[in-house]
């Protein structure tokens, strides 16, 4: 929780009449003066949640990133998520923001700030945040009764799985993002908590950081039963699927239980997260799944 | 004849730190007395302390024991603007690459006449135009330095040492690698600035004939010693140049009215 | 023409063009706005509500305000460094003053300050303070006693900005790789725009600075000559130098602490005045500010409009721009070895 009183104050002297005020998920009270109509989202999971809420209208500047739903693309794009251009940005005259802490540039998020545009920050380590952005991005837009049509569903289909997977034995798991340099999820990751749904258990699930790069070595030490490798995006092969082959004292090499996965589905915190679980859980159990 | 001294130096010693000299002292209670409108030749060979005897004089070392005197005031207590206004040294080598021209060079002799200026007076201009009429460059001018024969960029230098305006001109091997024609070109500028103007100069150098022929008197170097200090005839001398250069060395005395000149003997 | 003249003539005409570029950087951005629109922005028509106002007011004029102070500051100590050690290839970077202060920019970013706004003004101190590490440094290793030898200067220089560099590495492999975008992104050198304050500090360092080395610039002619001969002739060589090594390093400091590390301009700018105007500082000097000022802003304006809305580093705009125009030049002007 960051309080944030001098910003606060600003944004509170900015608007003559705090008609609509809200809180993000960093816990920062951010207020405008009536609900938002023009968004401009430099979060790509942000842009694919309004669209499933159908808030796509309101909705009037993405970043390059954002290419889910294929209409995402077609809207006026500010850049790239590291450092969108500001003039961009303000050309659009957006009367909100939404960035994340992991990912946006804090220098970015100064400068809208002093730009006078506020700016309403996500950050998503959970299922259970990622149900509470989606029920957050609701009562922003105005579509609380279809954000929670949304999160009873991604409900549904996480319990289909959880019991679909539940009496099953746990393998060990490595969840290779990036092969090199070697990059696993930590504690801290969406991807982790995801694994244990899908009924495995993620070697590197204690690590304190979010996504620590490990050796070849440690990776291994752990003898992962499964071994799964995100490609990123839909359409791009599977990553160094040959050197992994190549360790065919490891279990998982040895089982055949050496898979790719379509990263896009775990990374982003939207409503795929449910596509993205059947997807884990389908490798990880394939035969709970015939 | 003035009987105050332009330049004294009063039993001056020096001594490198001792890493970077095998010797403990390379200059030993030298003293010497220059008048004005002298012209002074300090001969010797290689480290036997001529140049450093040229930065003590120039306050770029700070002598051991001893004083050095300018126009009776201590060298210590001038200021460095207030030294270079009356003693302009020409020395023994320039810099790699200098990107100016003559006038560029020569007008840089008038900054001790006004540092705190950003640009020369016009008073500037005209003492540089003079200093480079005296030494015969004013056409080149315009020339960037690289472009000039080795006697011409010497002369160059000197004109720069004029425009400071001095009332000594000190010059460390100034006809070293230069041609035989250039050296005579600058011993003869240096014999008419000596008699025309009255012009102070201290010399050093290792040609002996050079300094024989042009200076009033000579000083013998060896080891920081001061050997000898006279007139050429005396300075010269076979017995004494031979010990100190450690080679046969042959004087021809030939009539009075001219110089000595030294030979040497070139045996098998 | 008497230089003061020629110093008035050239300065005048650099600053028509510097005014000219600033115009057209006004003009041109990832927003379209005519330029009547600007022009209204400017003169305070413009609705305080609309795009135009908030684009040319707090969006490209304050950037087009660092970019002429940071490419001004970087080319006059090139200059400086250039003049100082007497060796062609000097650049503000070579004291190691670049890398100490992008330690502790990337220090500040990992370390992360919050997502506060007294973070901006303390990665901007992080960065002083880095730079002021580094300066002293390369003092220590480089003055014996009272007396700064050029010589070591140059080495010490090299060997701290190694030293540094080498540490942002072992930071950087360690980062969090949410942070790593971003400190990278500041590591290529981007123009941002800073809020008045801050350019305020900013142009105050950079007016030190220059003063600093400015009012020595005749000094720094004698300097060519050797560092002996300067001293022969008044100069007092110890003074100057310490004078010299502290404005380029405020100078230095404050563009990398304000604006990032941008590399090439304190190479580029000093060289190609010196092929049209001669190797006289005190043209020179204030020369490079001004020229400084005119190619960083063209480089940004570049930058930001070339791949639009995406924006590309200036530091990548000034080394690939800048190595082709010096080729050119040296092959067209500057026909004696360098």
């Amino acid at each position: 929780m960051v309080a944030l009183p001098a910003l606060a104050l600003a944004l509170l002297l900015a608007t003559p009449a705090a008609a609509f005020t809200t809180h993000d998920m960093l816990g920062r009270e951010v207020t405008l003066a009536a609900p938002p109509a023009r968004i401009v989202s430099l979060v790509p999971s942000v842009t694919e949640i309004l669209y499933a809420l159908k808030a796509e209208d309101m909705l009037v500047g993405v970043t390059d990133f954002c290419d889910f739903p294929a209409e995402a693309r077609r809207k006026p794009s500010v850049g790239g998520m590291v450092a969108p251009s500001l003039e961009a940005v303000a050309a659009l005259r957006p009367d909100l923001i939404v960035a994340t802490t992991e990912g946006t540039r804090e220098d970015t998020f100064t400068q809208l700030t002093r730009l006078g545009i506020p700016v309403y920050l996500v950050a998503v380590h959970r299922v259970a945040e990622v149900k509470a952005l989606i029920v957050g991005l609701g009562g922003l837009t105005g579509r609380q009764a279809a954000a929670a049509a949304i999160v009873a569903q991604l409900e549904q289909r996480i319990g289909a799985v959880t019991r679909a997977v539940g009496a099953l034995e746990r393998p060990r798991v490595l969840y290779v993002l990036w092969p090199e340099p070697l990059i696993v999820p930590g504690r801290d990751t969406i991807v982790t908590e995801l694994i244990q749904l899908a009924g495995g258990h993620s070697l590197t699930a204690n690590d304190p950081d979010s996504w620590p790069r490990y050796s070849l070595e440690a990776a291994v030490a752990g003898r992962p039963e499964v071994i799964l490798l995100a490609n990123h995006g839909a359409g791009t092969g599977a990553i160094a699927e040959e050197k992994w082959r190549r360790l065919s004292d490891l279990p998982a090499v040895k089982a055949g239980r050496l898979r790719s996965i379509n990263g896009d589905l775990l990374h982003r915190y939207g409503p795929r997260v449910a596509d993205g679980l059947e997807q884990l859980a389908r490798a990880i159990h394939p035969e709970a799944f015939r | 004849m003035s009987t105050e001294m332009l330049l004294e130096l009063e039993r001056v010693s020096f001594a490198y730190p001792a890493r970077v000299s095998r010797r403990a002292f390379a200059l030993s209670e030298v003293s010497l007395r220059l008048a004005a409108g002298e012209m002074v030749g300090v001969i010797g060979p290689n480290s036997s302390g001529k140049t450093t005897l040229i930065r003590l004089l120039t306050r770029v070392l700070e002598p051991a024991t001893g004083e050095i005197r300018l126009e009776g005031v201590p060298v210590g207590r001038l200021a460095r603007t207030d030294l270079a206004r009356r003693v302009g040294v020409v020395p023994q080598s320039a810099p790699a690459e200098c990107p100016f021209n003559v006038g560029e060079l020569v007008l840089m002799g008038r900054y001790p006449h006004g540092p705190g200026r950003y640009f020369e007076s016009r008073q500037d201009h005209a003492a540089a135009c003079t200093a480079m009429e005296a030494t015969g460059v004013l056409e080149l001018a315009d020339l960037p330095l690289d472009h000039l024969s080795g006697g011409e960029r010497q002369r160059a230098f000197i004109a720069r040492a004029l425009a400071q305006e001095p009332r000594l001109l000190v010059l460390d091997e100034p006809t070293a690698h230069l041609d035989l024609r250039y050296q005579v070109e600058v011993a003869s500028l240096l014999r008419r600035l000596n008699r025309e103007r009255g012009l102070a100069i201290l010399l050093v150098s290792h040609d002996l004939n050079l300094a024989g022929e042009v200076c009033d008197r000579l000083m013998l170097l060896a080891e920081g010693r001061a050997v000898a200090t006279g007139p050429p005839e005396a300075v010269l001398e076979e017995s004494l140049l031979s010990s100190v250069f450690g080679c046969d060395v042959v004087v021809d005395k030939v009539e009075p009215g001219r110089r000595p000149l030294v030979r040497l003997s070139w045996r098998a | 023409m008497s230089p003061a003249k020629r110093l008035a003539l050239v300065l005048a005409v650099l600053t028509a063009a510097l005014l000219v570029a600033a115009a057209a950087a006004l003009f041109v951005g990832s927003a379209a706005i005519s330029p009547r629109a600007v022009l209204n922005a400017l003169a305070g028509r413009a609705s305080p509500e609309s795009v135009e106002r908030v684009v040319t007011l707090s969006i490209r004029l304050p950037r087009i305000v660092v970019a002429v102070l940071a490419g001004g500051a970087l080319a006059v100590a090139g200059v400086a460094f250039q003049a100082l050690t007497r060796n062609p290839l000097a650049e503000p970077s070579v004291l190691g003053v670049t890398s100490g202060a992008a330690f502790g920019v990337v220090i500040g970013q990992s370390v992360g300050l919050g997502w506060t706004f007294l973070e901006a003004a303390g990665l901007t101190a992080f960065a002083f303070a880095g730079a002021l590490l580094a300066a002293g440094l390369v003092y220590l290793i480089a003055a014996i006693g009272r007396e700064l030898s050029i010589q070591t200067l140059l080495l010490a220089g090299v060997i701290v900005g190694i030293f540094f560099s080498a540490a942002i590495t072992v930071i950087i492999s360690l980062l969090d790789l949410n942070r790593l975008g971003g400190v990278i992104h500041w590591l290529l050198g981007n123009l941002a725009p800073i809020p008045p304050r801050a350019l305020g500090v900013f142009a105050l360092c950079a007016a030190v600075g220059f003063w600093l080395v400015a009012r020595r610039a005749r000094e720094l002619n004698l300097m060519a000559l050797g560092e002996e001969t300067a001293l022969l002739l008044g100069v007092g060589a110890e003074r100057l130098k310490l004078t010299i090594f502290v404005g380029a390093a405020l100078l230095t400091a404050s563009v990398v602490a304000f604006a990032g590390p941008i590399g090439f301009v304190g190479l580029i700018v000093p060289h190609a005045l010196r092929m049209l105007l001669g190797s006289d500082n005190r043209l020179l000097v204030p020369a490079s500010l001004v020229s400084g000022g005119i190619f960083l802003l063209l480089a940004d304006t570049l930058a930001r409009n070339v791949v639009a809305p995406a924006e590309l580093s200036v530091g990548v705009i000034t080394s690939l721009c800048g190595a082709p125009f010096f080729v050119y030049l040296l092959r067209t002007r500057y026909r004696a070895n360098l």
